[in-house]
Parts: C-alpha cells; sequence; structure tokens
C-alpha cells in the first residue's frame, strides 16, 4: 500500500505545526516526511524522491527556505519537484517575482500560515491526484 | 579617497573658470592631489559636466559671464547636496561669497591663494562630505534593522500562535475514534505549553520595553544582595533539583549593600541564576558569589553547562538570540532573558560580562555600584 501513495517532504522547524499538518495529510492518504531545517530537507528530499515538497521560510533566524529551494532545483532528479510555500512572512501574495530564474517553476504555490488546509490539501490533489488511502475508505488511521 | 593602486577609488573633482590661467592652477593642485579633474570654462558648461560626472567636489569661480557662480552653486546643491562646493572669490566680493554659502558652498578661497589654502580648503571639505556620506549610510542601516527587527518580532510572536491554531484546525477535521483521543490529549497539552510560551514571550517583550524606559529600574535605594541572593537560590532549589543541579552561594556574611531597584536586580539574578540551571548538565553545579571588590559589587553566576561557543559571545546580550547546537535544543527561552539583564544591569549603572568554555561551562559576572551610607554620628558605626 505504501508504495502506492504519494509522498511529500515537509520541512519546518516547528515540530508543533509539522505534527498537526503531518497528521491531516496522512489522514487523508498522503506519506509525509519530516524535515526541521533547510540542509536536512535537502537531504530527505534526495533520499525520498517526493512527489511534492512543502516548506518554510523563516527557519532560524534566516529564509533558509528560499535557499533550499534553490538547492532542490540544482538537485537531478528533483528539479520539476513542485514546491509549495507555507510561511507566516505573506500576509497574501509574496512580495517577489516569482521567476524561474530564481528557482521558481509556474507550479509552485505559495500558502500562508496558519495553513488553510482544505485549500491545502485541493492544491495538493490538483497536482498529485489524491493520496492513496482516502479518509473514507481508511477512517481514524493516523498517526 | 585614494586607495593603493590610486586608481579605483579616484575621486572626481570639477573646476569650473572662466579665466584660463586660474583653471590650469586649480587643475595642477588638484592633480597632484590624486584627483580626477575636469573643467569647464562657463556655468552652463559646467552644470552639464557636475550632473554626468557626479563629482564629490566643485570648485567654481563667483564671477562668470553666463549664468553666475552663485547660481551655479544653489542647482549644485539643489542637484545633490552631498557635493561639496568650494567657490573662488575676489576679496571685492567677499559678500557674495557669504551669499555663496547660504546657497549651499561650502567654503571660499580669496584670490590670490596659495597651493596649500586650497588643498586645506577641499581635504577638509571632503572629510565632510565622507563623515555626511557615512553617518547617512549608518543612519540607513540603523532603519533597516529597525524594520527588520518588527518583521522578526512579529514572526516570533505568530510562531506559537500558528501552531495551536494548526492543532485546533486539525483536530477538527479529525474523524472519531482511539487514534483521535489519544492526539487530542496529547495536542492540547502541546498547545497549553505554545500558549505559555507566547505569554512568556509578551511578558519578556514588555519587561524589555519597561527596562529601556527606565520604569523598571527607578528606586535607588540600598539592596543587600546577600539575602536576595541567598533568597533567590533557596527559591530555585526544586528546579535545580529537578534538573539534577546541586546550587551553593557564597555571599559576605554582613552583607552586601547595592544601590539599586531591588525588585529590577532580582529580575536580573533570577534570570542568570534560572539559565545557569536550564543550561547545565545532569549532576552539574551553579556556583553563586558576591563580594565587593575595587569600590564596586562583583556577583558571579557561575555554571557547568554546555558553555557559549566565541561567536555567541557578544550576540547572546542582543535579542532573540539563542545559541544553537545539541544541548540548547531541549530547553526552551524566548531569547530574550539575558538582553533584559544587560538592560537592567546597564541603567543601574553596571555591566554584565561572561565567561565560558565550551563544555566546561559559562560564568557571568555582574558589576553593580555599592550603596554608600552617608557618614553621619548615627550611621558611621561598624561599617568597614
Amino acid at each position: 500500500m505504501s508504495s502506492e501513495r504519494k509522498r511529500i517532504v515537509l520541512v519546518d522547524d516547528d515540530d508543533d505545526f509539522a505534527a498537526a499538518v503531518t497528521a491531516f495529510l496522512e489522514l487523508h492518504g498522503f506519506e509525509v516526511h519530516r524535515a526541521a531545517d533547510g540542509r536536512s530537507g535537502v537531504t530527505l528530499a534526495k533520499m525520498v524522491r517526493p512527489d511534492l515538497v512543502l516548506m518554510d521560510v523563516i527557519m532560524g533566524e534566516r529564509t533558509e527556505g528560499f535557499f533550499a529551494v534553490q538547492n532542490l532545483r540544482r538537485t537531478p532528479g528533483l528539479e520539476q519537484v513542485p514546491v509549495f510555500v507555507i510561511s507566516s512572512v505573506y500576509s497574501a501574495e509574496p512580495q517577489f517575482k516569482v521567476t524561474p530564474e530564481r528557482g521558481w517553476l509556474a507550479h509552485d504555490e505559495f500558502f500562508q500560515k496558519p495553513v488553510d488546509l482544505p485549500a491545502l490539501l485541493k492544491s495538493i490533489t490538483a497536482r498529485l491526484g489524491g493520496g492513496e488511502g482516502a479518509l473514507a475508505t481508511n477512517p481514524g488511521t493516523i498517526k | 579617497m585614494i586607495s593603493e593602486d590610486g586608481v579605483r577609488d579616484q575621486e572626481t573633482v570639477v573646476v569650473i573658470d572662466d579665466d584660463y590661467a586660474m583653471r590650469l592652477s586649480c587643475h595642477q593642485i588638484l592633480a597632484k592631489m590624486g584627483f580626477r579633474v575636469e573643467e569647464f570654462e562657463d556655468g552652463a558648461r559646467g552644470l552639464e559636466g557636475v550632473s554626468r560626472l557626479k563629482p564629490s567636489l566643485v570648485v567654481v569661480d563667483l564671477k562668470m559671464p553666463g549664468i553666475g557662480g552663485l547660481e551655479v552653486v544653489a542647482r549644485i546643491h539643489k542637484l545633490d547636496p552631498e557635493i561639496i562646493t568650494v567657490v573662488i572669490t575676489g576679496f571685492a566680493t567677499i559678500g557674495t561669497a557669504v551669499d555663496a554659502m547660504k546657497s549651499g558652498a561650502y567654503d571660499f578661497v580669496p584670490k590670490p591663494f596659495s597651493p596649500d589654502e586650497l588643498r586645506v580648503i577641499v581635504n577638509r571639505g571632503l572629510e565632510r562630505r565622507r563623515l555626511r556620506l557615512d553617518s547617512k549610510r549608518h543612519e540607513q542601516e540603523r532603519e533597516l534593522m529597525r524594520r527588520r527587527f518588527v518583521t522578526f518580532v512579529s514572526h516570533q510572536l505568530r510562531t506559537p500562535l500558528v501552531a495551536v491554531h494548526q492543532y485546533l484546525d486539525v483536530l477538527k477535521h479529525l474523524p472519531e475514534g482511539p487514534d483521535a483521543v489519544e492526539k487530542r490529549a496529547e495536542w492540547m497539552e502541546r498547545c497549553l505549553v505554545r500558549t505559555d510560551e507566547m505569554q512568556q514571550l509578551i511578558k519578556d517583550w514588555l519587561t524589555l520595553a519597561e527596562v529601556e524606559g527606565g520604569a523598571l529600574t527607578r528606586e535607588r535605594v540600598a539592596v543587600d544582595a546577600a539575602p536576595l541572593l541567598s533568597g533567590l537560590v533557596d527559591r530555585l532549589s526544586t528546579m535545580a533539583a529537578e534538573a539534577g543541579v546541586t546550587m551553593t552561594c557564597q555571599v559576605p556574611e554582613d552583607g552586601l549593600p547595592l544601590l539599586g531597584d531591588a525588585a529590577a536586580l532580582s529580575m536580573l539574578f533570577e534570570n542568570l541564576l534560572v539559565n545557569a540551571i536550564k543550561y547545565n548538565r545532569a549532576e552539574g553545579r551553579v556556583a553563586v558569589t558576591a563580594e565587593g571588590r575595587d569600590g564596586e559589587a562583583v556577583v558571579s553566576v557561575a555554571d557547568t553547562g554546555i558553555g557559549i561557543p566565541e561567536e555567541y559571545r557578544d550576540a547572546v546580550f542582543d535579542e532573540f538570540v539563542r545559541v544553537k547546537g545539541e544541548g540548547a535544543k531541549k530547553t526552551t527561552g524566548t531569547g530574550l532573558g539575558l538582553p533584559i539583564c544587560k538592560r537592567i544591569a546597564g541603567e543601574l549603572g553596571g555591566v554584565i560580562e561572561l565567561e565560558s568554555h565550551v563544555g566546561v561551562g559559562t560564568t557571568f559576572r555582574v558589576r553593580l555600584p555599592l550603596h554608600r551610607p552617608v557618614q553621619t554620628a548615627a550611621t558611621a558605626g561598624g561599617d568597614a
């Protein structure tokens, strides 16, 4: 069953935020792998080969997430992986241009924290299709 | 500024004068000083040259046909007030020179002048320009830091709030079942921890603001450090015991009178003691000592903890800086404790220093003014 599930790497330095989002995504049948900083996020993505990366921006004292995204784009096999940025630094739209030369791809998306879970799920599902074990078939199996 | 290679940092100086001989001699003096010199024979061409070349300094003759020197000075000043203008004037026109300075000229050289006279004025003018540009840059940097700081504080405050919100939101979507019961219990606990974190952050933030405004350190009375410190050590003994840390307290038996605010001093030492317990190792020690030395009070709080790496030693007193590392990960903190300590010590006319060895421990040393009682017949007695 796990081989069928879509894999998501979640990079966020707040354990509680990550735990909550992970539980929600697992509930909807996704396989979630967590990293707490940009560098280990990239390493994890290299190993896990995720279908999607959820990335925080400010980790530690700087905008580590941005560097991690650029590193992902330089990693063979991960150049095209969709990155959804989830950060509290945006009130609505990011204030910078989302252009390919800065490492952003057209299918990347931006969410503000706290994240609107149904909206996030809708975007992920639109990008990847549903998680394998949907809520209806697998009620209550969250970890 | 002239750098070693003499080219890259070469500053440009413009000379505007209708008198060929005067232009030539100015050119020679200034070129010898290492400047790139451009000359123009009238005001119109000169102004065009100035806006194109963006020189550091302009030497302008006041008496020229066409656009006069006064007008040239005013227009240059309008174009870029940081360009230094020096006017050349005959003795008869010193009144006009004063007008030129009102229009923004830096100084004037009366004709005839020696190379040295011009050199001195040019150097002084450029020095002033450098100072002004430096302070302008510093002001911009400070402003940028202020703005970043506000962004950073709101991020710090928002982080726990986001975590709590996200837990509640997921709980709402959670289907009933044994897993949900377990999650609910676990997450409720976490929500409480995070709201506490936020409370503490707001509290520390306010404290910092109050200390900064002087509101928390208003009193200047005699505060005996001896009972204050031993009382704090007693009060924190449970916390220390839970962390497996032993505390010792060595204070002068006849007391150590500090001059300051009792509540602020208590806050200062409590912060240091709590840190010493928190950032210690199991079976570690905290040694508190206080003594009068060279006319001031010295209070030391030494731990046997993880130590502070050298690159953090200044920064730990800055807001929100927390030392990264294996040992520090387990502890929670707002990153405002030491900034509060530093501000309190400073407001009370003291200083706080630290000495640290990674893996061995850290000693914070607070030096504060002693209370000196006025010697009267009534109080002069057992005082040493």
